[in-house]
């Protein structure tokens, strides 16, 4: 099948999914003419847009995490969890005021993304040494990493200022500076990672390497392929990224580490993983096109009392067309009286 | 009364390969009928034209007399024919009476299970045995599951009984088991027809016999009036083979095999005590029935899988000592100059869904000829690459970029050569590396293996083809229930490599 008839499929499937979502919108009490106008304003409406660049991120972030992992045949679903450690991590290098002001938010990204890859390491030695299901002990993880930072948050870290179960602000030094036009210094950092991790998995050794690691890790082990220790480095970078957007996430919008600022972060990014096949290019754009839903969404909870769930809803309902549309890209249609 | 059944003319090409060749087969009811051949007569083939899930390309198929033409196994198992394969079609997880439950559906599926519960235990009384229904799958033993299958069959009303090599993955005893109650089937008046290569099996318990070779039907005779010699010439033909070259230019010893043994696997058999050594400058051809260790021996050799005990150990080209790489990865072997043509080219000698540039790039990468660690050269890939395909005479490329999977068997043979042999090995462990590809192809790759040695190299040629292994190796090893149980020199006599490989040593 030739890529414009695969790409007419997606975007014909997307289209359905977006449809069938409207649909379920409507009949949850929005408007049909707002539906179109709340989404039309996140590219045309300076502010909303604003909030899409912002929200982008660490969904960028996220997805590229997700794709990196994926392409080593690591199924890493504990993004989320990898991000609640970058958090922690990121927080405690402000709480213990460790190092200069000046060094301080490098700082911060460094043990973010350091404890990102010590949390995927736990699932990444059961998986190489005794064989344990990556999928299930990634997503497992994700709850202790969440209860322990409900246990920081409501213990040792809760703001003492205001009694609520967040870190107390971080200073001006550790918030990632405004670059005007209200967008922060996360979105060009996470580019700069997507630059690096599309050049890693299309033009360094290792991303060859990981190409026969997907297509067919027993012929690539039998000609040499140096299968663990590269899917060690893409597993290492797929965590490390995720703890990056862990740090992007309470530096750039709250400026505290707060007990949900993860929620929805991890699903998304499997999703814009899947949607560019796992390519960190393409990835970005659908960053973006997320995170135009994110605050779609976010509005509508706002303005209709629509539930944010809902927005999970519709990325797993796009999910669920596109991976659909996979039968017409693979079967041809031959309609037999 | 007419045979239970008959094939005439059968004829069944794959893409150019021709399959069967104008085979024919009568079977009688009530006779147990064997069908003796080498791997890759036709004998499965044929039997898979029989069941239905071949359709052949001419031929007729009667059963008791009635022509027929069947579009998938349904129809054949209607007409009262049941194949038991070599691997079984059983869902492991489930039950033996849902599985026979599945094959043989019963209105509901409450009313079906008792009433199928009662006709596996009929079945297994009559046959002198018993088989509990509920138990599952896989909780059965080997020898277990395949009465099950044969249950499942004769419930379905089987008159004709296909049995694809079933002593295979069986021990001694339970093979003796089985053809005794085979034959008591036949007995009963059903048509059984055993497919087999062991020729101890046919002469103790078969009425008739058919010889196949290179997928045409040799002959039907009674084994009881034939000796075990005229029926191993029959199987493996009496052309004679001219060896080609004289030795010449044999050096020191390359390749040490010492006690070389593996793990079992359940259903294979494992190599027990494989010892040979091969030189350099000599094509040393393993010759044997498949599924007598010739995989875990090409798999101990390449790395793929550890051995469980023995040493393997090489001598390098210049190098005065041994080393020993029994548990080297299979990375450290490729360094020590080990190439591998391995049997399965489409699952491990190629990534299918990538490149060809990728697919011969991925042998040299790491040596650093095509960029460096953080910067690949494409550019140099593809040059190599195109050399390398022009060099192995590797056709059908419309472009270096195509996926590999698109090249024909014989081409995407001739892609893993140009890789394996473009940094001149020192040792090359070929794994039936013809199997399936035309005459042609077959030249192509048995000329690069013979080039090969001449230039130096110690060859291992594993191959369950007899014919391949006496034309082109120097000496020949008979593998036989994972040992290496014979050694002749080139010219080998045909016949007695022929008589060591099926146990008549």
């Amino acid at each position: 099948m030739p890529a414009w008839k695969q790409a007419v499929a997606v975007a014909g499937s997307i289209a359905t999914g977006m449809l069938i979502s409207a649909v379920i919108l409507i009949v949850s009490g929005v408007p049909a003419s707002d539906l179109v106008n709340e989404f039309a304003m996140n590219v045309f409406d300076r502010q909303s847009f604003q909030a899409v660049l912002v929200q982008a991120a660490p969904l960028i972030l996220v997805g590229i995490a997700a794709s990196i992992g994926f392409r080593a045949r690591f199924w890493n679903l504990g993004l989320e969890g990898q991000m609640v450690w970058g958090g922690i991590a990121a927080t405690a290098v402000s709480i213990y005021h460790i190092g200069p002001d000046a060094l301080r938010l490098p700082l911060m990204a460094l043990f973010a993304m350091l404890a990102g890859m010590a949390w995927v390491a736990i699932p990444a030695f059961l998986r190489m040494r005794f064989a344990v299901n990556e999928i299930i002990s990634t997503l497992l993880l994700n709850y202790v990493a969440t209860y322990f930072l409900y246990d920081l948050l409501y213990g040792p870290w809760k703001d003492a200022s205001d009694a609520y179960p967040h870190s107390p602000l971080y200073a001006s030094a550790e918030r990632l500076p405004d670059l005007g036009h209200g967008v922060n210094a996360a979105l060009p950092l996470a580019l700069v990672f997507v630059l690096i991790v599309w050049w890693f998995a299309e033009f360094s050794r290792s991303g060859f390497y990981l190409k026969f690691i997907y297509a067919n890790p027993a012929m690539g082990q039998l000609v040499g392929v140096p299968i663990i220790p590269v899917v060690w480095t893409a597993v290492l970078m797929s965590g490390a990224l995720a703890a990056l957007g862990g740090f992007v996430v309470p530096s750039g919008i709250a400026g505290r580490l707060t007990e949900g600022f993860f929620a929805g972060y991890g699903f998304s990014g499997v999703l814009i993983a899947f949607l560019a096949r796992n390519n960190a290019a393409t990835a970005a754009v659908v960053a973006v096109l997320i995170a135009m839903l994110f605050v779609t969404g976010q509005s509508f909870q706002i303005f209709y009392q629509i539930p944010f769930a809902m927005v999970q809803m519709i990325q797993a309902i796009i999910v669920m067309c596109v991976a659909a549309s996979e039968f017409f890209i693979r079967h041809r249609i031959r309609l037999q009286r | 009364m007419a045979p239970a059944l008959e094939l005439s003319g059968i004829t069944k090409f794959f893409g150019d390969f021709l399959a069967l060749d104008a085979a024919h087969l009568s079977v009688d009811y009530g006779e147990v009928h064997a069908l003796l051949g080498e791997n890759g007569a036709g004998k499965s083939s044929l039997m898979n034209v029989a069941a239905g899930l071949y359709s052949p390309d001419s031929g007729s198929i009667k059963v008791a007399g009635a022509p027929c033409r069947f579009s998938g196994p349904r129809e054949s198992m209607q007409r009262g024919i049941g194949m038991i394969h070599q691997n079984f079609k059983l869902v492991k997880r489930f039950t033996i009476a849902e599985n026979v439950l599945l094959a043989n559906p019963r209105g509901s599926f409450r009313a079906g299970k008792a009433a199928i519960e009662r006709e596996i235990r009929e079945k297994a009384a009559a046959l002198g045995f018993n088989l509990e229904p509920a138990r599952r799958i896989d909780r059965l033993s080997i020898a277990e599951q395949q009465r099950v299958e044969i249950i499942k069959a004769l419930v379905a009303g089987a008159g004709i009984l296909i049995l694809d090599e079933p002593t295979a993955v069986l021990t001694e005893g339970e093979a003796q088991r089985l053809l005794a109650m085979v034959r008591d089937i036949a007995q009963a008046g059903a048509a059984v027809i055993l497919v087999t290569h062991k020729l101890r099996d046919v002469k103790a318990f078969a009425h008739r016999v058919t010889i196949m070779r290179g997928g045409k039907t040799v002959t039907t005779l009674d084994p009881a009036r034939a000796t075990a010699d005229d029926l191993t010439t029959l199987m493996v033909g009496s052309n004679v083979v001219t060896p080609s070259r004289s030795t010449k230019s044999v050096g020191e010893n390359r390749l040490t095999v010492t006690a070389l043994a593996s793990a079992t696997v359940e259903g294979l058999t494992p190599l027990v005590d494989a010892t040979f050594s091969v030189r350099s400058g000599e094509i040393y051809g393993i010759a044997g029935v498949g599924g007598n260790g010739q995989t875990e021996l090409a798999d101990a050799l390449v790395g793929g899988r550890q051995p469980s005990a023995g040493t393997i150990a090489i001598k390098e080209p210049g190098s005065p000592t041994l080393a020993e790489i029994t548990t080297a990865t299979p990375r450290q072997r490729r360094d020590h100059g080990i190439a591998s043509v391995p049997a399965d080219r489409q699952s491990f000698g190629l990534a299918t869904s990538l490149s060809i540039v990728d697919n011969f790039a991925v042998g040299f990468i790491h040596d650093g000829r095509f960029g460096t660690a953080a910067r690949i050269d494409r550019g140099s890939m593809r040059r190599a690459t195109e050399a390398a395909v022009r060099e192995f005479e590797v056709q059908g490329v419309r472009s270096l970029w195509q996926r590999a999977g698109l090249l024909s068997g014989g081409n995407a043979q001739k892609l893993i050569l140009a890789r394996e042999f473009s940094r001149v090995p020192s040792i090359i462990v070929a794994h039936s590396p013809t199997r399936g590809l035309d005459v042609r192809a077959c030249a192509a790759v048995h000329g690069r293996l013979v080039a090969a040695r001449d230039a130096g190299a110690a060859v291992v040629l594993i191959s369950e083809d007899l014919d391949e292994v006496l034309g082109i190796s120097d000496r020949i090893g008979v593998m036989t229930r994972g040992r290496i149980v014979a050694e002749f020199d080139a010219p080998a006599d045909r016949h007695a490599v022929g008589r060591a490989m099926v146990d008549h040593v």
